[in-house]
């Protein structure tokens, strides 16, 4: 069968690199390219200086740089920061004029999407569709861990998606799919929250088999254990596949989210293979954005190794 | 379990040390540089606590200013600034106003910054972190700022 997605890249990948300076902006856009990217995501609040206002300056300087690396600016992506005031929350309004902001730099760019997030509400994301259709941007919410399609306010989301004209989408993240925990989450439980790894292995192990979380309560687990189990299973379970088929229709582009990869067989968490042999079958031909985020628990890991592993795993189907 | 912690490492910035501060030919002040301990920039809002402890002493926050995008700020005010941006890899600068300074060689620096992460609350309760760091930072010059 046809192999239709292709890879891409958030530069959210690097980002250890990128804040401890080892990587410039450049750098990372470079490296994009020398692995083989053709499309890059931005965090604008990560690297656009004066966000949420890039000067004129910096939006030239990466436009050029974009050309220099031949490579396609694919999305924007931000954040409803609504809770910026210390003394109440960002009003409709406010959300409204900041998500309105971001368009239009996006634009100004040359992106195609900017991903927003699921606090936007159904009235905001409804009212954005008129000036994805004047500013030539269209725009996504990501959907994150915990939530799926079957969330009540999903529901509301992807009825408005459908009512759209093809202007409303949604960046599906692979991470709701994840089945067991990443290698580096068990790492961290014993070496940052000093859980014993027999405890730990066997609180998966568990987990896994399908036993329920009270069986756990005759092994005498201290509370950083407890606190691991509970986070096992309430943050994993079995992939729901056909969720992809719900998505697929209105997906912009899609988060290949990974947080460690041993080979370039398959995530020890999440299922790709599966994952994507449906997105095949299901005739997507967007972006995968290959988005690694063991960062947020180590710094001492080849993030290109683990992008290239990914790469390969997303080229095997 | 901690989420959003594996950025505390460059809260307190060590190469570039400490300066002394020269005016009016004595030295009325000194400086170290901070960075926002995150893998992205936010708004000085939130942040909800800046403590400085210098040698194992905290400093009065009535003492530091925290100067960023050319701007200078008391600490008290940072909670109402949700229009200042603090770029990821921007440096703060913090200025403490200590006659004398800090004498010459090694100083023990922390800081410890209670924020808030602005996208997280979906039902009031934002995400609050608890970030510190520590490092030893050497007193590397004076600078004069008169004329």
């Amino acid at each position: 069968m046809a192999k239709a997605y292709k890879p891409a890249i958030t530069l959210y990948s690097f980002s250890a690199e990128y804040i401890t300076g080892k990587l410039s902006l450049e750098d990372c856009l470079r490296e994009a390219r020398d692995m083989g990217f053709e499309a890059v995501e931005l965090v604008a609040s990560q690297m656009v200086p004066e966000y949420p206002y890039p000067s004129d300056a910096w939006i030239e300087h990466f436009k050029e740089l974009l050309a220099r690396y031949e490579l396609e600016p694919l999305c924007y992506s931000a954040y409803i920061d609504m809770g910026i005031r210390s003394d109440r929350d960002l009003t409709e309004e406010e959300i409204f004029h900041s998500t309105l902001n971001d368009m239009l730099y996006a634009r100004r760019l040359g992106f195609k999407f900017v991903r927003s997030q699921h606090a936007i509400s159904p009235a905001i994301f409804k009212r954005m569709q008129p000036y994805c259709e004047q500013l030539g941007v269209k725009l996504s919410i990501e959907m994150h861990a915990p939530h799926h399609p079957d969330v009540p306010v999903w529901q509301e989301y992807l009825a408005i998606m459908e009512e759209s004209n093809g202007q409303l989408g949604v960046v599906p993240d692979f991470g709701i799919f994840a089945e067991r925990p990443h290698e580096l989450l068990l790492l961290q439980a014993v070496e940052d929250f000093g859980c014993r790894r027999e405890k730990v292995d066997l609180i998966v192990q568990h987990f896994s088999e399908g036993l329920p979380q009270s069986d756990l309560d005759r092994f005498e687990l201290s509370t950083a254990e407890q606190n691991f189990a509970e986070e096992v299973y309430k943050n994993h379970g079995p992939a729901q596949l056909e969720w992809l088929d719900r998505l697929v229709p209105h997906s912009f582009h899609m988060h290949g989210k990974f947080w460690y990869l041993k080979d370039d067989q398959d995530d020890s968490g999440i299922p790709y293979k599966k994952l994507l042999q449906r997105l095949s079958e299901l005739g997507y031909s967007g972006y995968i954005a290959c988005e690694y985020e063991g960062h947020h628990f180590r710094d001492d890991i080849d993030v290109k190794d683990q992008l290239q592993k990914f790469v390969r795993l997303l080229n095997s189907i | 379990m901690a989420q959003f912690q594996s950025y505390n490492k460059i809260l307190v910035c060590q190469e570039d040390g400490i300066s002394n501060i020269v005016v009016n030919g004595q030295v009325v002040a000194y400086e170290l540089k901070c960075r926002y301990p995150s893998y992205r920039g936010t708004y000085l809002s939130c942040i909800e606590a800046l403590e400085l402890y210098v040698d194992g002493a905290r400093v009065e926050d009535e003492r530091i200013s925290l100067h960023l995008n050319g701007k200078i700020f008391p600490i008290s005010q940072l909670k109402e600034l949700f229009s200042e941006y603090w770029f990821i890899l921007d440096k703060g600068t913090l200025r403490i106003w200590q006659p004398g300074g800090l004498a010459e060689g090694e100083h023990t620096v922390e800081i410890r910054m209670r924020h808030r992460i602005p996208y997280t609350g979906y039902f009031g309760e934002y995400l609050v972190l608890d970030s510190r760091d520590e490092k030893q930072l050497e007193v590397l010059r004076g600078v004069e700022l008169d004329g």
